[in-house]
């Protein structure tokens, strides 16, 4: 007997209109439902998503095809990405079959469906189905028995769970009592291609043909109900994802990661500056509420979460969306609370992780910037300190900037903005110029670099602070002003290149400065090595073998995807990097991102602590580490945590100037 | 109402100062300048009592000196001053309190302000004296080192700050002059909105000449820096020798053991 | 050559600083006469005359009487100089005399240089020698600057007869001072505990040596954190910047948080095991010592 199937077989064909007008009905009935919320999101400020089409619609593809964020969190990510392809591949089936039946045959007068390729079809489709199953079931599971903490449960789910189980469930009893009535009786090779049918076909054994045939016709009106409820009741349900999740992935952003609003400050008719107000989102702000689908990940990153302060960026979001229902003079700062919002640490594991490209660190900037710039509030008293001595003298110690560059007494370096020559402007940054433990990188880096024959220069006083920790608390406005300073300073000495040893400074001048006009090209101090390295320039004596492990700093690792070149400078010196749990992109951050490198962290726990303690738990004696924060923190945190006995931590430079020479 | 509040820029106290050409006061190459601390609770209170009287009066700052003074007058008109005035004046740091003093009687005498603030003294030269001298040249009530302030139809409630935490409670009649000390309040950090707005404010320039009509009566002799012991006193060996050295250099070098 | 000496009075005392302004003016040789607005009982001793106005008739501040006070009794004595203590009396009252004499004044005087007096500057980081241009000179004197004499002597009391006139100004009495956390920036001496104290056990140790210095006790951040010390005692950045005449950090590197609050200090003097810790470049005095043996050494040496 040949392999197909009569479709609509049962069910007959008179069926097809009612069936088409009814989905058509219930796909209205989804529009529609789109479309109250369209309305809502478009009360939010205008935002352009749509230009560079293609790009975009290529990582829509592939990330929603691909599950890529998805499965990036095992736990229930595996489930999610299989279930997906497992109930996409029962959509495309179905597909198939309605364009067999409504198109094949009565236009082409061919049959897809049959032989060979039918054979396949069903066993697909099959093990589709039972894969679905499964991975629901796994779901469920995760969800409502082992419950992780922080996942919360609504009717919703209860009941999203209930109708993907009915559909999927009562799928495979239409097909098992359809075989039962046909295939099983009369070409039961063929069965063995539907296994699953097969084994629920066979529990219908001692049904009579009437009742199987009664069976099917209930089942099939059913499931078709059930099929109609999800679509006309998607956009009310958790199943809303599937349109916002995808179309987020379409809406993220394609500028560089990081990438703030830089402010016009010559806009004389602008009077509110930041997000007070819920009048102050974006529609994509809005929308970001919506396709949130609350399953913590970035709770689970956020090193304030994890710290007890009062941030949750899952939360977050939610309360945004909340208030964007409230309405547009909600407040946003009464609504996150001022606690919350200056918690950030700007370390974008949030963003970096969540499966539906929602971004957390802008909103919080934008209320930050309103709190600065129309309220003048700070976290706290020492920040305000700090900002003064930022406006003063151009760091935030406070000391006389006129001795910026003291800590190049003796080394050998090109004053450039006296008009000396050099190879590559050395950005020191404000902790490295200032700080007693942060001027041995200083010092190391420009060691290294006259090793490899290379002429550092230095913008000396001249040089202010990049003003990273001031924008990232909110001062544009101080921010701007520090900005422009240095890019004249900068274009003044006429450099082509640009490399510093402070991965915030790195970001600043390498991105965020274009906006201000500076295009000069600037690097990172790992990346710089790793190619002096990689070119012969710079040797180094690799020496006896020596273990640690390397922290991957927010600022290099997340934002700028530099996690290999700091590995391999390591290993070209002969050191083994013992990883600790979280590396990589899922790093933990140090605690002095955001701005509150110049805080005092007065709530929860200590997160340089509780760093410092995964570091120590690899058992390694040296924690390595590139960023001035970062070696800060932890030089804090070693001392708090009680970890002076068994762990040092070292930024790369020093550990590489120990090694600089010749020999293998 | 019209209110007056004087304010001087000052360097950072973080910079290295080292004498000018003729000694007689520091050379300002690799000075950051900021407004001074005292006069920033000044502004302060100034502005802070305008808002409580429903911005209806009038808040004018005035200071002494080169243009590189601008920069704190518009921090100011920022805070919330109304208008500036900028006595234009290259060598303002070459007149003494009392040139200070009659200079700035001299624009105020005839405006008729019914407050003045000022900060209790300058970081810089600390002489402590334009306030009162104001006050004096204008004739009218003055008390100083303000750590309170309170205004009520035309009547003035400060707290003075005296020694051991002490606080003198003074009531001064309108027109008065009042000096601020630090703690006074908390200067508000301004808003963007109002340094956009600052850009607009009045300010006006008036050439020093026009007001100075005194001769200095306490010239700078000198200026200098103290007799360093070159870098600091290393001091190492036996514990109790060490205990009776450094109490010998503590009677010497401070005032704190007698 | 004269000068007339300002008393501070007040609470119905007369204040012990009257007798630095006694040894100011025998530093300086020459002589004296003073002038008190406060009881015939808080006189001070010394011999010389003393012009008295009754401070229960005119009140204790009252600046317009006070000053009709000194001038008259500048009239009477036709001074060079007229001295207060540089106090919260002091540096009200003496620009007021100023003016109304038309003399020239000298704040804060710190000693006596040749060509002048000699006051601090730019945070006490510089000198500045100022010399008088006008027949008499009004003068203030740093609390300290010069050491007091003691009281002996019996002095002639002339009354001066005084209008209560305020002028708009008029005082209502004292606030007494609150009791509350630590405030180090008032502090005249600080003795701070940093993490070469060791264990929270030795910081009274360290609140001894704050006590026999007459100061309080500062820490730095480690040690706050550590919960060794409160909150308030904090110095640095994250805690409070303070300007004490004397600063002692016993046991403290000196990161660069901790100096950024500290480094506003007249003095400084470091105790670290360490030569070369980074405390030692803010530090007039270093003592390389064991935090833990030098500093009960010091408080028994300061206690003799």
């Amino acid at each position: 007997m040949e392999a197909t199937r009569e479709i609509y077989w049962n069910i007959g064909h008179g069926v097809v209109l009612p069936m088409y007008l009814l989905v058509t009905a219930a796909v209205g009935l989804m529009g529609w439902g789109i479309w109250k919320r369209f309305n809502h999101w478009r009360q939010g400020k205008p935002l352009n998503r749509f230009d560079r089409f293609d790009e975009r619609a290529k990582r829509m593809i592939a990330e929603v095809f691909g599950q890529e964020r998805v499965f990036r969190v095992r736990d229930g990510g595996i489930f999610h990405a299989i279930f997906f392809w497992a109930f996409l591949t029962l959509f495309i089936g179905t597909l198939l079959v309605m364009v067999q039946a409504d198109f094949m045959a009565p236009v082409l007068r061919t049959n897809i469906l049959q032989g060979r390729f039918y054979e396949g079809f069903s066993l697909v489709l099959d093990l589709a189905g039972l894969a679905a199953l499964l991975m629901l079931a796994g779901l469920f599971v995760r969800r409502f028995v082992i419950q992780p903490a922080g996942l919360e449960i609504t009717d919703d789910d209860y009941r999203v769970h209930a109708l993907l189980f009915a559909i999927l469930i009562s799928g495979f009893l239409i097909e098992g009592a359809r075989m039962a009535a046909t295939e099983m009786v009369t070409n039961r090779s063929l069965a063995l291609f539907s296994p699953v049918g097969m084994l629920v076909a066979m529990t219908m054994a001692n049904v009579s043909p009437d009742g199987l045939l009664l069976m099917h016709k209930v089942l099939w009106w059913l499931h078709f109900a059930l099929v109609l409820g999800f679509i006309a009741a998607l956009p009310y349900t958790k199943l809303k994802h599937i349109l916002l999740v995808s179309a987020n992935a379409f809406f993220a952003p394609l500028e560089e990661k990081g990438t703030i609003a830089t402010i016009n400050m010559e806009d004389e008719e602008a009077e509110q500056f930041g997000s007070a107000t819920v009048a102050d989102l974006t529609w994509k702000d809005r929308f970001d509420a919506d396709a949130c689908i609350s399953c913590k990940r970035c709770q689970d990153r956020c090193p304030a979460y994890a710290t007890d302060k009062p941030l949750s960026p899952m939360k977050l979001i939610k309360q945004i969306g909340e208030a964007a229902e409230a309405g547009q003079e909600t407040s946003l700062v009464e609504t996150i609370g001022e606690d919350a919002i200056w918690s950030c640490t700007t370390c974008r594991a949030c963003q970096d992780i969540c499966p539906a490209n929602n971004e957390h660190v802008n909103k919080i900037l934008e209320v930050r910037r309103n709190l600065t710039l129309m309220e003048g509030a700070f976290p706290g008293d020492e920040v305000r300190t700090a900002v003064g001595n930022l406006e003063v003298n151009g760091n935030p110690f406070g000391m006389a900037f006129a001795a910026r560059a003291d800590w190049a007494e003796g080394l050998q370096v090109a004053r450039v903005n006296e008009g000396e020559q050099a190879d590559i402007l050395y950005f020191v940054g404000c902790y490295a110029s200032f700080d007693k433990r942060n001027r041995e990188v200083a010092r190391s880096f420009v060691t290294i670099c006259n090793a490899a024959g290379i002429r550092v220069g230095i913008l000396g006083k001249d040089e202010k602070c990049c003003g990273e920790p001031a924008r990232k608390l909110g001062n544009e406005y101080l921010y701007q002003m520090l900005a422009q300073e240095n890019i004249e300073t900068l274009k003044a000495t006429g450099v082509t290149k640009i490399v510093t040893t402070c991965p915030h400074c790195f970001n600043t001048l390498s991105r965020d400065y274009r906006d201000l006009g500076l295009t000069i090209e600037t690097e990172h101090y790992s990346t710089y090595l790793n190619r002096l390295i990689r070119d012969g320039k710079l040797t180094l004596a690799k020496g006896e073998a020596q273990d640690c492990t390397y922290h991957d700093s927010c600022y290099l690792g997340r934002y700028k995807d530099i996690v290999a070149e700091p590995r391999a400078v390591l290993n070209a010196a002969g050191w083994r990097v013992r990883e600790m749990g979280k590396s990589g992109y899922d790093s933990f951050c140090c605690s002095a991102g955001g701005g509150r490198i110049l805080a005092e962290e007065k709530l929860g726990s200590r997160i340089n602590v509780a760093r410092v303690k995964q570091a120590e738990a690899t058992g390694v004696p040296v924690l390595v580490s590139n960023c001035p924060f970062c070696l800060t923190m932890f030089e804090d945190g070693i001392k708090t945590g009680g970890c002076e006995e068994t762990l040092k931590v070292r930024d790369l430079a020093e550990i590489i100037v120990e090694r600089i020479g010749g020999g293998a | 109402m019209k209110i007056l509040v004087c304010i001087k820029q000052v360097p950072d106290m973080e910079s290295r100062f080292k004498p000018s050409g003729d000694g007689l006061w520091f050379d300002e190459t690799d000075l950051a300048w900021r407004m001074n601390e005292y006069d920033e609770y000044a502004v302060e209170q100034a502005v802070q009592l305008k808002e409580q009287l429903g911005n209806e009066p009038e808040l004018t700052v005035l200071s002494i000196g080169p243009d590189r003074v601008v920069e704190a007058v518009k921090k100011a008109l920022a805070m919330g001053a109304d208008k500036a005035v900028h006595v234009q004046d290259p060598a303002a740091h070459q007149k003494d309190s009392w040139q200070i003093a009659s200079i700035i009687a001299g624009y105020a005498k005839d405006k008729g302000f019914d407050l003045i603030f000022t900060g209790m003294q300058s970081q810089d030269r600390g002489s402590a004296q334009v306030g009162v001298l104001v006050a004096e040249l204008l004739d009218i009530a003055c008390a100083t080192t303000l750590v309170g302030f309170s205004y009520s139809d035309g009547v003035v409630n400060v707290k003075r700050e005296l020694e051991g935490g002490l606080k003198g409670l003074v009531t001064l009649q309108l027109p008065a002059l009042v000096t601020c000390q630090l703690g006074l309040n908390v200067p508000r950090y301004p808003t963007l909105p109002n340094i956009m707005k600052a850009k607009k404010k009045e300010i006006e320039a008036i050439p020093v000449a026009n007001l100075l009509s005194e001769q200095a009566v306490a010239p700078t002799a000198g200026f200098y820096p103290p007799a360093r012991k070159g870098g600091g006193v290393v001091l190492e060996g036996d514990v109790a020798d060490l205990a009776q050295k450094l109490v010998g250099i503590l009677r010497e070098k401070t005032t704190v053991v007698r | 050559m004269k000068a007339l000496l300002v008393c501070d009075y007040r609470e119905g005392k007369l204040l012990d600083t009257t007798y630095e302004l006694i040894a100011f003016a025998d530093k300086l040789g020459v002589a004296k006469a003073a002038v008190l607005v406060g009881s015939e009982a808080a006189v001070p001793q010394f011999d010389g005359t003393v012009y008295l106005a009754e401070a229960s008739a005119l009140g204790e501040y009252n600046p317009a009487a006070h000053k009709a006070a000194i001038l008259a009794a500048a009239e009477k004595e036709q001074p060079d100089y007229i001295v207060f203590c540089h106090s919260s009396y002091g540096w009200d009252m003496a620009p007021r005399v100023a003016a109304g004499l038309k003399a020239g004044q000298v704040t804060e005087v710190t000693a006596l240089v040749d060509g002048g007096f000699e006051v601090g500057c730019c945070n006490a980081k510089m000198r500045r020698s100022i010399k008088p241009a006008t027949a008499k000179t009004v003068l203030t004197i740093q609390a300290g600057a010069f050491t007091a004499v003691q009281p002996a002597g019996s002095a002639t009391v002339v009354k001066l007869d005084i209008p209560a006139d305020s002028k708009g100004v008029s005082f209502s009495g004292y606030e007494p001072a609150e009791a509350k956390g630590v405030d180090l920036t008032k502090a005249e001496v600080i003795v701070s505990a940093g993490r070469g104290v060791g264990k929270k056990d030795n910081i009274p140790l360290i609140a001894e040596l704050a006590k026999a210095l007459g100061g309080e006790l500062g820490a730095s951040r480690p040690v706050v954190d550590s919960g060794w010390v409160e909150h308030s005692h904090q110095v640095g950045t994250t805690g409070q910047t303070v300007s004490p005449k004397l600063y002692v950090a016993c046991g403290i590197s000196g990161a660069i948080q901790h100096l950024a609050g500290m480094k506003k200090s007249d003095f400084v003097v470091a105790i670290n095991k360490d030569k070369d810790a980074p405390i030692g470049e803010v530090a007039d005095v270093l003592v390389v010592a064991d935090v833990l043996q030098f500093v009960p050494a010091l408080t028994a040496q300061l206690q003799k």
